[in-house]
């Protein structure tokens, strides 16, 4: 609403309240999405690195057998069934010395698991082809004397799968969020249009424009709410300030 | 499906002397019997055999040409009426050389088809993945015969009683490989493999042979099995040359390891570059000799073992035969399985080989008399001793022999055909 060249936009008033939804929609964003965040990976890390741990013992133990009959080959065929499952990017076995006999790296071996020691079975985290992430784990082939198993986990199945849940929760949000800005907005325009016109009503005895007898006619007066005992309280006001118009209780009680 | 087109197809030999080399698809061998029946892939008319191979994709060239071989020797045995009687009949599923696949065939074949037995298989990887179920079926005396591969699986326990192999393994193959080339002071040798059993199963041989004589593998390099002549090899050919090699040995089928000659000898390896008999010898050579435009700078130091005689070679009964076999039949891969863009060879290693397994298996037919069944099978293959198949080399089969062949053979390429290698240190010294 513009008057004279004011600006008696009375959304003004609920700026503040509206930025104070954004923030706080943000906080339960931000928070909720870092709270699923830590919880997601914490799990699947953990789950993750349990089954590779539980792959990588039955590994172990089926390979005793063939490792100490010498078949490569068979050994070979055992780990790449393994390698379909979801999640393990790859796996090696080395013997006792360190020698490895049988893996599932093309082109080759790299350099980083060449220089480690196969015989180590810890936990531990590789960076490997460029920038990759992956989670190792190890179990010992007839307690270390027949070599070791390792397994090697990709990292990013884990955040592929944290992104997919944050997503899910981002896009939950901002549907809960747009449909309370709408709400929002639509609950104080109905709140702003009583102040709006009680505004353009100030105004309009400010300027005397009563005296054509418009002033007590306003649809305001008749209002029950706040905006009308307002209204009344400026008429009162206008009367108080010329004497001779001043006659009824300007601040009537709500009936 | 894994973008890989399984089909299958029954294959039916010739009846005596039809011109048409195989009969349509016969349903009615393709329903499951009935409970009680005790249906072995043997009736009145014939035997049935099973076969998963390689009829698609990068290898396919190994399936078809090693059916081609012992479909020219089925046919002409049909032609003549048979074993006691009995046409032989494939039944003939593709498996694109992926193992899960080749089980699902395989449990088709034992289940379904109720077939004789397992003949023609393709591969390691395949291969060993079907041997358990041959254990889980052994109260059914089912045997697999003469897969078209040299591991050790089907050659050692647990699952060696269940396999006869003819052709000679790859660990004697790449020992024959490694000798020769430390005979010529070839000492460092590196190796280029197929990321599988098969792969590992001749990585393991080199690994062995070398050991004997205290050396190492110098380096390894390995590829996804399924990669075609398309793919690059620059990778491993870096890694390779790092370990600056006197001689590789590929352990591959044709696609990759004809891409890995590619580019090593356009990365700069001098040193020679041996394959073992199932890389498919002429697949190999046509595909450097249509991409390139000079083949010689690449066939120069090619050199591949195998396990058959030349098929050049008129002085060998069984050459004669199988040629003259393969003019007369020129068995083609049944329509349902075959792949446009695929022209089969005149005559090849790997057809040989199949002609070679198919004149084998007739004979233990043969030898079961007018009443095969599974429970003589193993009886019958133990009285094959010193058996000639004309292959210059006597055969024989026992419970602690089931292995027919061990002679090896090693060709080069001199104007654009294998020709065999009579002088290592003249060619590679």
């Amino acid at each position: 609403m513009k008057m004279a060249g004011l600006d008696l936009t009375v959304q003004k008033l609920f700026r503040v309240p509206l930025f104070g939804i954004f923030l706080l929609f943000g906080i339960i964003a931000v928070s909720t999405s870092w709270v699923c965040i830590a919880t997601v990976d914490s799990q699947l890390s953990e789950e993750y690195e349990s089954n590779s741990a539980g792959i990588a013992q039955t590994i172990a133990d089926a390979s005793v057998d063939i490792i100490l009959n010498r078949d490569l080959s068979a050994l070979q065929s055992l780990i790449d069934q393994f390698l379909e499952i979801q999640g393990i990017s790859y796996i090696y076995i080395a013997d006792e010395n360190g020698e490895f006999l049988a893996h599932t790296f093309v082109p080759g071996i790299p350099e980083e698991i060449l220089a480690s020691d196969p015989t180590n079975t810890e936990t531990v985290e590789r960076q490997l082809f460029g920038a990759d992430t992956y989670v190792e784990v190890g179990s010992p082939i007839l307690a270390g004397v027949a070599g070791a198993v390792h397994i090697g986990m990709d990292k990013s199945i884990i955040t592929l799968k944290i992104q997919q849940a944050v997503g899910q929760q981002m896009y939950l949000i901002s549907s809960i969020f747009l449909v309370g800005i709408i709400a929002a907005v639509a609950l104080m325009n109905l709140a702003a249009k009583p102040v709006e016109r009680l505004l353009g009503y100030a105004v309009q005895l400010a300027r005397a424009e009563q005296e054509a007898g418009g002033a007590e006619q306003n649809p305001l007066l008749e209002r029950d709410d706040e905006a009308g005992q307002l209204a009344r309280l400026l008429l009162y006001f206008s009367k108080v300030s010329d004497p001779k118009k001043l006659g009824d209780d300007p601040y009537p009680e709500p009936s | 499906m894994s973008g890989f087109n399984r089909r299958k197809f029954l294959y039916s030999g010739l009846l005596g002397g039809l011109a048409s080399p195989w009969l349509g698809p016969r349903l009615a061998l393709a329903q499951p019997m009935a409970d009680g029946e005790s249906y072995e892939g043997v009736s009145d008319e014939e035997i049935v055999l099973g076969t998963s191979a390689a009829f698609s994709g990068p290898s396919q060239g190994l399936g078809i040409e090693l059916y081609r071989g012992a479909q020219a020797y089925f046919t002409q045995i049909n032609a003549e009426g048979g074993i006691n009687g009995r046409r032989i009949v494939l039944k003939l599923y593709d498996d694109g050389y992926q193992p899960v696949p080749s089980v699902q065939n395989t449990m088709e074949l034992l289940l379904r088809d109720r077939v004789f037995a397992l003949f023609g298989y393709v591969g390691t990887p395949t291969v060993t993945r079907v041997l358990p179920i041959l254990k889980k079926f052994q109260q059914e005396n089912v045997y697999i015969f003469f897969p078209f591969t040299g591991a050790q699986p089907q050659r050692e326990p647990p699952y060696g009683e269940f396999a006869f192999n003819l052709r000679a393994s790859y660990l004697e193959e790449t020992a024959g490989l490694v000798e020769n080339f430390l005979s010529i002071g070839r000492r460092r040798i590196a190796v280029f493999y197929q990321a599988d059993a098969y792969g590992r199963s001749g990585w393991a041989g080199v690994r062995a042979a070398l050991g004997a004589y205290g050396e190492r593998i110098v380096a390894e390099a390995t590829y996804t099995r399924g990669a075609a002549f398309t793919s690059s090899m620059r990778e491993q050919v870096a890694i390779l040359r790092n370990g600056n090699p006197d001689a590789v040995i590929c352990i591959g089928a044709y696609g990759a390891c004809a891409a890995f000659l590619r580019d090593a000898v356009d990365g700069g390896i001098e040193a020679p570059i041996a394959n073992l008999s199932f890389v498919g010898s002429e697949n190999l050579l046509q595909l450097i000799i249509e991409s390139v435009g000079e083949s010689a700078p690449y066939t120069r130091w090619l050199v591949n073992s195998q396990v058959v005689p030349s098929y050049e070679d008129d002085s060998i009964p069984i050459v004669r035969e199988y040629s003259a076999l393969m003019r007369q039949n020129n068995p083609q891969v049944p329509e349902a399985l075959r792949q446009p863009g695929y022209a089969p060879f005149e005559r090849s290693f790997t057809s040989l080989e199949g002609f070679a397994n198919a004149k084998m298996m007739a004979e233990i037919l043969t030898r079961l008399g007018d009443s095969p069944n599974r429970a003589r099978l193993e009886e019958a293959i133990f009285t094959v001793r010193d058996f000639d198949l004309g292959i210059g080399e006597l055969i024989s089969f026992s419970p602690e022999r089931r292995q027919g062949m061990r002679r090896l053979y090693y060709t080069v390429v001199e104007q654009d055909r294998f020709v065999p290698l009579e002088d290592w240190q003249a060619r590679f010294g």
